[in-house]
């Protein structure tokens, strides 16, 4: 009997190991080191550099025509993914549409659990309720509600470990950016320009949800930048951060993009470059101070915030060795900056553009007068969504290419005189649609080093999903009509598709299991997982 | 009388919420100003950015299908209309702004009825006849299949744009009835209302509202473009038959 017990305690042991293996907490070296990892899937841009790439090549040019449905999960809830899955240790934990997350079985697909919190009754935001996705640290997933709070979840069983308020939703503020873990800190994005909020970027503490420190994208007065908005337009002056940003560990600097300064489309009220929108900012990982910003679309009245990916990657410019921050920006022109001190480098249209006559030495536009929104209606070019928007993109080392999509077409914007009211709608007017122009886009794929376009592929309508690169020499993407599609990644040719059934709004990653590589993407309420099949 | 009782308790808080359901802004400048700004935001990709329609209807009017009180309005707008293009957006914004929105319509409202100068029994015999419109137009079940459905035209166009539609139809397409072309590799075309366009397809009915599939990889090409299969009739018509059958337009109401 003993010796019974004393085996059956050895066998307990021996599973506990197995199982501890299996299920190893994610560390910051392990983030670090997320790249490398082909097993897993365990921030929104893949590594901190925001790259999009899997290193995996088993699906490519040559084998990708076999590519078929492995497994299928229909959530059931309406709204348009917008996540990016995280994949670890046979799991997948996904965001949906309205504060619904899950963590699926990566064998099955079949839902281990399903968490769920309604939405406030009056909560607002411009564009629906999405959710671009969780961060995950040690054993517990942070996602942020729409209503404005900071979760954090059992990886385990979805239960609720803390939840913090990050701003008031009846001021206008929502939230829909996947979380960035830095050390032990949880980065936080907001939304709100369009309703008169005065934005910011947070950091709380992963174990205890506390905030450790918040970056006001719009500094207050006796603030550098204050004096870059006239009066008292600074309490109103938007420069939301819904979009994830990346962070360089050995300049311990974090990278953020803002959101365009409010009223949009009436700068009458906020006269001055109105500071940081339309921006890249560094800030200082543990303190959240600002060490260099660089704003592309100094007073904006067209809504192209600076939001995309801000990329990082190490290159020669004009024969110079640079550690580099890239970004397609709305506003039509694609960048690159040196990240260490934010120094302007080069500039290249990617679109049409008729509001500024180039760049200059500086990164200023060289603006063309009379393009402003007006009361009656004014043409210009890219459209309020850009250029390219939020979709994320994808950077091959393999290829040296970064991949954006763009919408490609002009609007007519209009501007008008508007109160603010808290919570409010304070967007200034809108857009509309120049009716003998089709809305039409494309996916590019440009030589960072220079801003030279290598390739375009043109769609029959605006873009809508975002992008992956692989080590097989594809490139996936989505479209508005439902297909998931492969591309060569060196040319831009189609080798691939699947009609998926609903709109690819959000991007697709790739992940190992058993030994097999999977390509997972999310299409209208539905994930669909993509796999070789086995020859007989 | 515990029926009764029960009966008085509800119908209570029933009272309660109709009196409650009158405009709290109505005419306050200030949020007329806020509601013509979400208008804008919201409703006028649809109904134009000055509310007399679109490809949905002239709301400057003061006739609403649903119904012509505020609290008409603020239901359509929170709940959409089932069947039509009109959706919720009741989860999209909140009940201040609704008031809002239809504060901002009762201020722009006109309530007058638009002036025809033609004879609507006229011009229905120049739409069955002359005009050749119900080979591709539908009224109350009747007709062709090509063009929009004008069973409701009186309702939810303006008469600036049916007058528009009919004499210079490619100004504004109504959405959904692009024109597709495709080239075959045989070197036919085949041309027709769009049904579906993507990247690697198209579906589109012809003239004889047959229905077409076509593949990218098996034609030479495929073209969508914003313009109208339906002729103008800017000289098929003279100036009274126009009035004439702008008049009938008018008139189809859905009734």
């Amino acid at each position: 009997m003993k010796a019974h017990m004393k085996s059956g305690v050895i066998v307990t042991l021996v599973l506990l190991a197995a199982t501890l293996s299996f299920a190893a907490d994610v560390t910051n070296e392990t983030l670090l080191k997320a790249q490398g990892d082909s097993e897993s899937w365990l921030m929104y841009g893949r590594n901190y550099s925001g790259w999009r790439y899997s290193e995996l090549d088993e699906i490519n040019t040559s084998t990708v025509k076999r590519l078929a449905p492995a497994w299928i999960f229909q959530t059931g809830v309406s709204g348009r993914f917008q996540t990016t899955p995280l994949v670890k240790d046979g799991v997948m934990y996904l965001t949906g549409h309205g504060n619904h997350a899950w963590a699926l079985d990566l064998l099955t697909g079949r839902e281990l659990w399903h968490y769920s919190k309604q939405p406030e009754k009056d909560v607002q935001g411009c564009c629906g309720q999405p959710n671009r996705g969780f961060g995950i640290l040690g054993d517990t997933l942070f996602k942020v509600n729409f209503g404005g709070t900071l979760v954090a979840l059992d990886a385990k069983t979805g239960d609720t470990l803390w939840e913090t308020t990050v701003a008031e939703y009846k001021q206008g503020y929502s939230a829909t950016a996947a979380p960035l873990i830095v050390k032990n800190l949880v980065l936080v994005g907001i939304a709100g320009a369009e309703f008169g909020t005065r934005d910011f970027l947070d950091a709380y503490d992963a174990t205890t949800g506390k905030r450790v420190w918040r970056f006001w994208t719009v500094p207050g007065p006796g603030e550098p930048g204050n004096e870059t908005w006239g009066g008292d337009s600074w309490k109103r002056g938007g420069g939301s951060t819904w979009i994830t940003g990346t962070y360089d560990p050995d300049l311990n600097l974090i990278y953020w993009g803002t959101g365009n300064p409010g009223p949009d489309m009436n700068g009458d009220v906020r006269p001055g470059d109105n500071l940081y929108t339309c921006s890249v900012v560094a800030l200082d990982a543990d303190t959240g101070e600002l060490k260099w910003h660089f704003q592309f679309t100094p007073h904006d009245v067209h809504d192209w915030d600076a939001v995309a990916d801000p990329v990082l990657l190490d290159l020669s410019i004009k024969g110079e060795k640079r550690k580099v921050l890239m970004q397609a920006n709305r506003n039509g022109y694609f960048y690159a900056l040196d990240r260490a001190s934010g120094e302007f480098l080069l500039a290249k249209a990617y679109t049409e553009i008729t509001w500024a006559d180039g760049i200059d030495s500086k990164g200023r536009p060289i603006l063309i007068p009379g393009k402003d929104p007006t009361e009656e209606g004014n043409v210009a070019c890219p459209g309020l969504g850009g250029g390219h928007n939020w979709h994320p993109t994808a950077y091959s080392p393999q290829t040296g290419l970064y991949y954006f999509d763009s919408t490609d077409g002009c609007q007519i914007y209009y501007m008008t005189t508007q109160g603010h009211i808290e919570g409010q709608w304070y967007q200034g007017s809108t857009v509309g649609r120049i009716t003998d122009q089709p809305s039409k886009g494309s996916i590019v794929a440009v030589d960072p080093a220079t801003g030279e376009t290598k390739w375009r592929y043109e769609m029959v309508s605006t873009p809508s999903s975002g992008l992956l690169a692989t080590a097989g020499g594809l490139l996936f993407g989505g479209d508005s009509q439902g297909y998931v599609t492969g591309f060569d990644a060196r040319t831009g040719k189609v080798l691939w598709k699947f009609q998926a059934g609903g709109t690819v709004a959000a991007a697709p990653i790739a992940y190992r299991f058993r030994g097999k590589q999977y390509i997972a993407v999310a299409a209208g309420g539905t994930l669909l997982t993509f796999s070789l099949p086995d020859r007989d | 009388m515990v029926r009764l009782l029960v009966i008085l308790l509800l119908a209570a808080p029933v009272c309660g919420a109709q009196q409650a359901r009158t405009n709290p802004f109505h005419g306050s400048a200030e949020h007329i100003d806020a509601g013509r700004a979400t208008f804008r935001i919201y409703c006028s990709p649809c109904h134009g950015i000055r509310a007399e329609g679109g490809n949905g209807p002239d709301l400057t009017r003061g006739v609403y299908e649903a119904g012509d009180s505020d609290a008409n309005l603020f239901d359509v707008i929170s709940n959409g209309v089932p069947g039509s293009a009109m959706s919720a957006f009741g989860g999209r914004m909140n009940e201040n702004s609704i008031w809002r929105i239809v504060a901002y319509l009762r201020s722009v409202t006109q309530n007058e009825p638009p002036v025809v100068a033609g004879d609507a029994a006229r011009g229905r015999r120049i739409y069955e006849g002359k005009g050749g419109c119900s080979g591709c137009h539908r009224i109350a079940g009747k007709g062709g299949r090509l063009g929009p459905d004008l069973s409701r035209a009186g309702r939810t166009l303006s008469l600036a744009r049916l007058r528009e539609s009919v004499i210079a139809p490619n100004e504004s397409i109504a959405s959904g009835f692009d024109t597709v072309t495709v080239m075959t590799t045989a070197g036919g075309t085949i041309q027709g209302r769009q049904i579906n366009i993507d990247n690697f397809s198209a579906q589109l009915m012809d003239s004889q509202e047959q229905i077409h599939s076509y593949l990218r990889e098996e034609v030479r090409s495929i073209e969508s473009a914003p313009r109208s299969l339906m002729p103008s009739y800017a000289d098929a018509l003279s100036a009274p038959e126009l009035d004439d059958l702008l008049a009938y337009l008018v008139s189809l109401r859905g009734n």
